[in-house]
């Protein structure tokens, strides 16, 4: 496996993790929640968590295969990367309308900003989940 | 994915050059080895200028390196062949 889609892996694997904030954020939408204020450190501690993991795993695998790790991007590698981004850009433009739209249903701009920031985690999730199978079966 | 139209002989070519390996080939061509992997499995079509790349690593023409198999010709150049005919 190379550099690049060990990387992908480590990203998706630990973009998932982020699931966990949002299905905390839906029971206290749809739940009996405490209190509203309680989803801020989650959100700290997870980013955190991410960012930090992000940054060991992917000195961990540089270390393994450092001339791979410093290998720029060749063409195909360039056109997965391209055509993910642009499966992700769709999945974005469609939730962010939603958004926009839940914005008409007087929701207020904690849920608005949560369902931007949903939309923003499914097009991460579908970029890399693209790379992945685009690396996997081909592009 | 492109279809698979494109077919190679990439894997026999290595061979034929002292079993080169697919390390070797990326290295002289300047892509990754997954990318020379892809390329022989028709997983993708490399660029005009890759191809040439290849194709040069072998020292053979482009033909004999990459065949492109025309399964289902536009309606246009059936017709032209079909005009041809007559």
């Amino acid at each position: 496996m190379s550099f690049r889609e060990k990387s992908a892996w480590i990203t998706f694997i630990l973009l998932l993790t982020f699931g966990v904030y949002f299905g905390e954020i839906a029971k206290q939408l749809f739940g009996a929640a405490a209190s509203r204020g309680s989803y801020l450190p989650l959100f700290v501690l997870l980013v955190g968590a991410i960012v930090a993991m992000e940054i060991v795993m992917h000195v961990f695998i540089a270390i393994r295969s450092p001339q791979d790790a410093r290998a720029p991007r060749d063409e195909r590698e360039r056109l997965i990367a391209q055509r993910a981004t642009a499966r992700a850009f769709y999945v974005l433009l469609t939730g962010a309308f939603i958004a926009i739209g839940t914005m008409h249903l007087g929701v207020s701009t904690w849920v608005l900003a949560h369902c931007v920031l949903f939309a923003i985690w499914i097009a991460e999730l579908t970029r890399y989940g693209s790379l992945l199978y685009y690396t996997r079966h081909g592009v | 994915m492109t279809g698979n139209a494109i077919r190679n002989q990439i894997r026999r070519l290595r061979f034929e050059h002292g079993e080169m390996t697919q390390q070797a080939l990326a290295e002289r061509i300047g892509v990754t080895r997954q990318t020379v992997n892809a390329i022989e499995l028709g997983k993708y079509s490399p660029s005009l200028e890759v191809a040439f790349r290849i194709a040069g690593a072998f020292a053979r023409p482009l033909g004999e390196v990459f065949q492109y198999l025309d399964t289902n010709p536009p309606a246009a150049s059936a017709a032209a062949t079909e005009m041809r005919r007559r």
